[in-house]
C-alpha cells in the first residue's frame, strides 16, 4: 500500500515536472496566444454560421433544434481543444522517437512508457478551445431550456471524461502503429479529418453513416451522447455504453502498446 | 551552339517533373493518406443529404451529391503546400544550393506539386469508386465541354492558391509570425469557398460578402462546372484571372525581394 | 569493460541486450541480478544508457530542466538532486552550460551534460554506446578521464562500445572483441594487442605509380591505387622498411600511423596475424 502511494506521488511529481518544463518552452512564444485565439475564434464563428444554414424556415437537424445542435458543437470544440492541448503535441512525437531511436531512452526510464509518451508535453495554446467549448455548451444548453441538476452534471462530467478517454485511445493506437510504419506518420491527420463528423448530432446523418459513426468510428459517443446528457435527453443505457467503451478502448490501447513494444524490442538495432 | 530558350525550358521542365515524380512515388503511402484526409466534403454531404435545407436553396439530393463529390475532387487537385516545403528546405539548409542554381526555386516547387497531383490521382479515383459503391447512381460523366472548363478552372484555382501561399511564404522572410497567416486564411477558405456548403444556401448578405473575396471561385465555381450546375462561366473565369493578374506580379516582386533579403542575411 | 569491434560486429546489439532494449533470441542474460528485458523498475533505476549519436536531453531547454524531470522520474527529492548535480558538474567541469539551451552547446558540452543526466540517479551500471563519436581530441580525453574517475570513485560498472582504439586503451583493463557476432577475445588489453601483433600503417604517395607486387617484400600491402600505397609493417621492422622504401622508390610523401582497429581485425580474419 505504501509502495503504491509512493509510486502515485512519483508519477504526480513527474507529471508536474513534465508540464512545467513544457510550459516554459512554449511560453517563450507568447505571440502564439493571439494567433491561437483568432484561429479558434474564427473557426467557431464559421462553424456556428455553417450550422445556421441548416435551420432556416423552422427546420431541425435530425430532430435537433438550433440550440441543441449548438451544444453538440460546443462539446466538439471542447474535445478539439483537448486534442490541441495534449493529444497532438504528445502523440505526434512517437513517430519521431521511433525514427531517431530516442524511444530507447524512454523505455529505459523507470516510468511507464505509455505515460511518458502521452503526458510529456502540454501545449497551453489549445486551452482557448477548451474554454470556448465549455462556454458554448453552457450557454446553448441554457438557451435550449436545459436545467441539469447536480446528479445530471456528474453524469455529464463522467461522459466527457469517457469521450476524452475514447478520443485518446483512438489517437494513441494510431500513433503507436508508427512502430511498424514510420511512413504513415500522418495517419492521425486522417483521424482528425474524419472526426469533424462530431460537429453534428449523429441523428443528422443518414442511417448507414449513423451506424458507422456509432460502431466503427465512435464519433457518436464523443459528442452526441454527452450533449444529450446535458440537455436531459440522454438515457442510462448510453451512459453505461459510453463508460464501457471508454474502459475497453483504454485497455485496448494499453494492450496494443505492449504488443507494439514487443515487436520493437525484438528487432535489431 | 545556340538553343532556343523554349526548347531548353521544356527540357528542364521535363527533367524536373520526372525527378519530382520519382520522389513522390517514394511517398505514395503518405500521399494516399493525405488524399484520404480530404473527406470533409463527403462528410458534409452526409449532413446535407439528411437535412431538408438543401431543397430550400433549390438543390435536389442528386445535385447536392454531385456538387460535393465535385468539390471533393476539386479540393484534391488544388491543395498547396509551398510553405511547408519551403520551411523544411530552409531548416535543412537546402535553400542556399537551390539559389545558386540557374533555376528559380518557385519552378521547383511547382513541379513538385504537379508531380504530387499525378501521384495522388489513383487514390482519388479509388475513393470515388468507393463512394459510388455506397451511393449508386451518384457518379456521372460530365459533358466534354464542362469537363474541359472544369479542368481549366481547377488549374487556374491551383495557380491562384499557389500564388497566395507563395506570397505568405515570402512574408516569412520579414517576420516569423507570417506563417500564422496561412492558418488564419484557411478559415475563410473553409467556410466561404463552398467546401462545406454550396453558396446557393447562403443568405443574401453572406453570399454578396463571399463573392467579394477570391474564395468562392476556388471550390464552388469549378465544382459547379464539374457537377453540371448552373453557373456564370464568364464571371467565374473573369474573377479567377483578375485575382491571378493581381497576385502574380506581387508574388514575383516579393519573391525577388525575399531572396535578396535572405542572401543579405547571410543564409 | 570495453566492447571493441568494427561496424556491424554486434557491439550495439550486445549493449541493447544487456540494457534490456532487445530480447535475446537464445540464451540467458542477467545484469545486476535482474533479467534486463523485463525492464523492472528496480533494474531500470540501477542502470543508465548514453548513446553517442542520440540524446535524451530536451533540445530547446537548458539541461537543468531535463535534469529536474529526471530527478522526478527517478524519485530523487530536490535536495538530493541538487547535491548530485553540483557534485557531477564539478567533476565534468560544467558551469553555466547547464543553464543554456542544449541546442546552443557544443558537441563536447552536450556529451558532458548527457553524462551528468545519466549519472544523476547513481546507477550501478553505466552503458555507453560510442560516447566519443564525433568529439575532438580534447573532448575525447576529458570524457575518458571522467569515466575512469567515476569508475574509481564510485565503483560504477562501465560498459562501453567504441571503434576507437584510444577509448579502449585509456579506460579498459578488460576488453571483449566482437567480430561478426562472435566473441573473439575476452581478457586484458595487452594480450589482445600482442595477439593482433604490433604494426604500423605506412601511407606512401609515389612520384610514379608502381604495381602492388613491387612492395611485397617490405610489408603487407593493404591497398595500391596508382600513386597511393598503404602498407602494414610490423613495428620492429618499421625503421628498416621505411629506409628501404625511401631509397628504392621516388616517394613524394610518407606517413606513419596506427592502423585502424578494423583494418587489423579485418586483416586478422582474412589472412591470419601479420608476422
Amino acid at each position: 500500500m505504501a509502495k503504491s502511494l509512493a509510486t502515485f506521488r512519483r508519477y504526480r511529481r513527474t507529471l508536474a515536472r513534465f508540464w512545467a518544463t513544457s510550459l516554459t518552452a512554449e511560453l517563450e512564444y507568447q505571440a502564439n496566444f493571439l494567433i491561437e485565439l483568432l484561429s479558434v475564434g474564427g473557426n467557431l464563428a464559421g462553424s456556428v454560421f455553417l450550422l445556421s444554414l441548416f435551420f432556416g424556415h423552422g427546420r431541425s437537424l435530425g430532430g435537433w433544434s438550433w440550440e441543441q445542435a449548438l451544444v453538440v458543437l460546443g462539446v466538439y470544440t471542447l474535445l478539439d481543444g483537448l486534442t490541441s492541448t495534449v493529444l497532438q503535441p504528445n502523440l505526434s512525437t512517437i513517430v519521431t522517437h521511433v525514427r531517431t531511436g530516442t524511444l530507447d531512452f524512454v523505455l529505459l526510464k523507470p516510468i511507464d512508457s505509455q505515460f511518458w509518451l502521452s503526458a510529456r508535453t502540454f501545449s497551453p495554446w489549445g486551452l482557448p478551445g477548451v474554454v470556448m467549448g465549455l462556454g458554448l455548451m453552457a450557454v446553448a444548453a441554457f438557451r435550449a431550456g436545459a436545467r441539469p441538476g447536480p446528479q445530471a452534471l456528474v453524469q455529464v462530467a463522467v461522459l466527457l471524461i469517457a469521450s476524452a478517454v475514447i478520443l485518446y485511445s483512438l489517437w494513441f493506437v494510431l500513433a503507436a502503429t508508427s512502430i511498424w510504419f514510420v511512413k504513415v506518420w500522418n495517419a492521425t491527420e486522417v483521424l482528425r479529418s474524419a472526426l469533424v463528423a462530431g460537429r453534428y448530432p449523429v441523428a443528422a446523418y443518414p442511417a448507414g453513416l449513423r451506424t458507422f459513426f456509432t460502431l466503427v468510428l465512435p464519433v457518436a459517443f464523443l459528442t452526441t451522447v454527452p450533449a444529450e446528457a446535458i440537455l436531459g435527453t440522454g438515457s442510462s443505457q448510453w451512459l453505461l455504453a459510453s463508460v464501457v467503451v471508454a474502459v475497453v478502448s483504454l485497455a485496448l490501447s494499453r494492450w496494443f502498446w505492449g504488443f507494439a513494444l514487443r515487436f520493437y524490442t525484438s528487432a535489431s538495432s | 551552339m545556340s538553343r532556343s530558350p523554349l526548347v531548353h525550358g521544356l527540357r528542364v521542365a521535363r527533367a524536373l517533373f520526372t525527378s519530382q515524380y520519382a520522389l513522390m512515388l517514394e511517398y505514395r503511402a503518405e500521399i494516399a493518406l493525405w488524399a484520404l484526409s480530404g473527406v470533409l466534403p463527403l462528410i458534409m454531404l452526409g449532413v446535407w443529404s439528411g437535412s431538408g435545407a438543401g431543397a430550400d436553396a433549390g438543390l435536389t439530393p442528386l445535385q447536392l451529391a454531385r456538387y460535393f463529390l465535385a468539390a471533393f475532387v476539386v479540393r484534391q487537385f488544388t491543395i498547396v503546400w509551398v510553405i511547408q516545403a519551403f520551411e523544411e528546405d530552409n531548416l535543412q539548409g537546402r535553400l542556399s544550393p537551390y539559389l545558386l542554381q540557374p533555376l528559380p526555386p518557385l519552378w521547383r516547387y511547382l513541379a513538385a506539386h504537379l508531380a504530387e497531383q499525378v501521384t495522388r490521382l489513383p487514390f482519388v479515383v479509388v475513393i470515388l469508386a468507393l463512394v459510388a459503391l455506397v451511393l449508386p447512381g451518384t457518379l456521372w460523366w460530365p459533358s466534354p465541354l464542362s469537363f474541359l472548363l472544369a479542368v481549366v478552372a481547377t488549374h487556374l484555382v491551383f495557380l491562384l492558391r499557389f500564388l497566395i501561399q507563395s506570397l505568405i511564404t515570402m512574408a516569412c522572410f520579414w517576420s516569423e509570425r507570417a506563417a500564422a497567416l496561412e492558418r488564419l486564411q484557411m478559415i475563410p477558405y473553409l467556410f466561404l469557398s463552398g467546401l462545406v456548403a454550396p453558396l446557393e444556401t447562403f443568405p443574401e448578405g453572406m453570399r454578396a460578402l463571399a463573392f467579394a473575396t477570391p474564395f468562392p471561385w476556388m471550390i464552388w465555381f469549378p465544382a459547379r462546372l464539374l457537377g453540371g450546375g448552373q453557373v456564370d462561366v464568364a464571371a467565374g473565369f473573369g474573377a479567377l484571372l483578375a485575382w491571378i493578374a493581381l497576385l502574380l506580379p506581387l508574388t514575383l516582386l516579393l519573391w525577388k525581394a525575399g531572396i535578396r533579403r535572405y542572401s543579405a542575411m547571410g543564409a | 569493460m570495453g566492447f571493441l569491434g568494427p561496424n556491424g560486429a554486434g557491439k550495439t546489439t550486445t549493449l541493447k541486450m544487456l540494457s534490456g532494449l532487445i530480447h535475446p533470441t537464445a540464451g540467458r542474460v542477467e545484469v545486476a541480478g535482474h533479467v534486463p528485458y523485463r525492464r523492472q523498475g528496480s533494474f531500470l533505476r540501477s542502470i543508465s544508457l548514453v548513446m553517442g549519436q542520440k540524446q535524451q536531453l530536451i533540445w530547446d531547454l537548458p539541461p537543468l530542466d531535463s535534469l529536474r524531470v529526471n530527478a522526478a522520474v527517478y524519485g530523487l527529492d530536490d535536495a538530493r538532486a541538487k547535491r548530485r548535480i553540483t557534485e557531477l558538474a564539478e567533476m565534468l567541469e560544467l558551469g553555466d552550460e547547464l543553464s543554456r539551451p542544449v541546442r546552443k552547446l557544443s558537441l563536447g558540452e552536450r556529451m558532458k551534460a548527457e553524462l551528468l543526466a545519466a549519472l544523476l540517479h547513481r546507477p550501478s551500471v553505466l552503458f555507453l554506446d560510442e560516447p566519443t563519436l564525433g568529439l575532438d581530441v580534447n573532448a575525447q580525453a576529458r570524457v575518458r578521464d571522467f569515466l575512469a574517475d567515476i569508475n574509481r570513485r564510485t565503483g560504477t560498472t562501465v560498459l562501453l562500445t567504441s571503434h576507437y582504439m584510444g577509448d579502449i586503451t585509456a579506460l579498459c583493463p578488460r576488453v571483449l572483441l566482437i567480430h561478426q557476432g562472435h566473441l573473439f577475445h575476452d581478457g586484458p588489453l595487452d594480450e589482445l594487442t600482442e595477439r593482433l601483433a604490433p604494426c604500423r600503417e605506412v601511407r606512401l604517395e609515389l612520384k610514379d605509380p608502381a604495381p602492388a607486387e613491387a612492395f611485397a617484400g617490405y610489408g603487407a600491402v593493404e591497398s595500391c591505387q596508382g600513386h597511393q600505397v598503404r602498407l602494414l609493417i610490423p613495428r620492429d621492422r618499421l625503421t628498416g622498411a621505411v629506409a628501404r622504401l625511401l631509397a628504392d622508390f621516388a616517394v613524394v610523401d610518407l606517413e606513419v600511423s596506427e592502423p585502424p582497429v578494423e583494418e587489423l581485425i579485418g586483416r586478422l580474419f582474412r589472412q591470419g596475424v601479420v608476422a
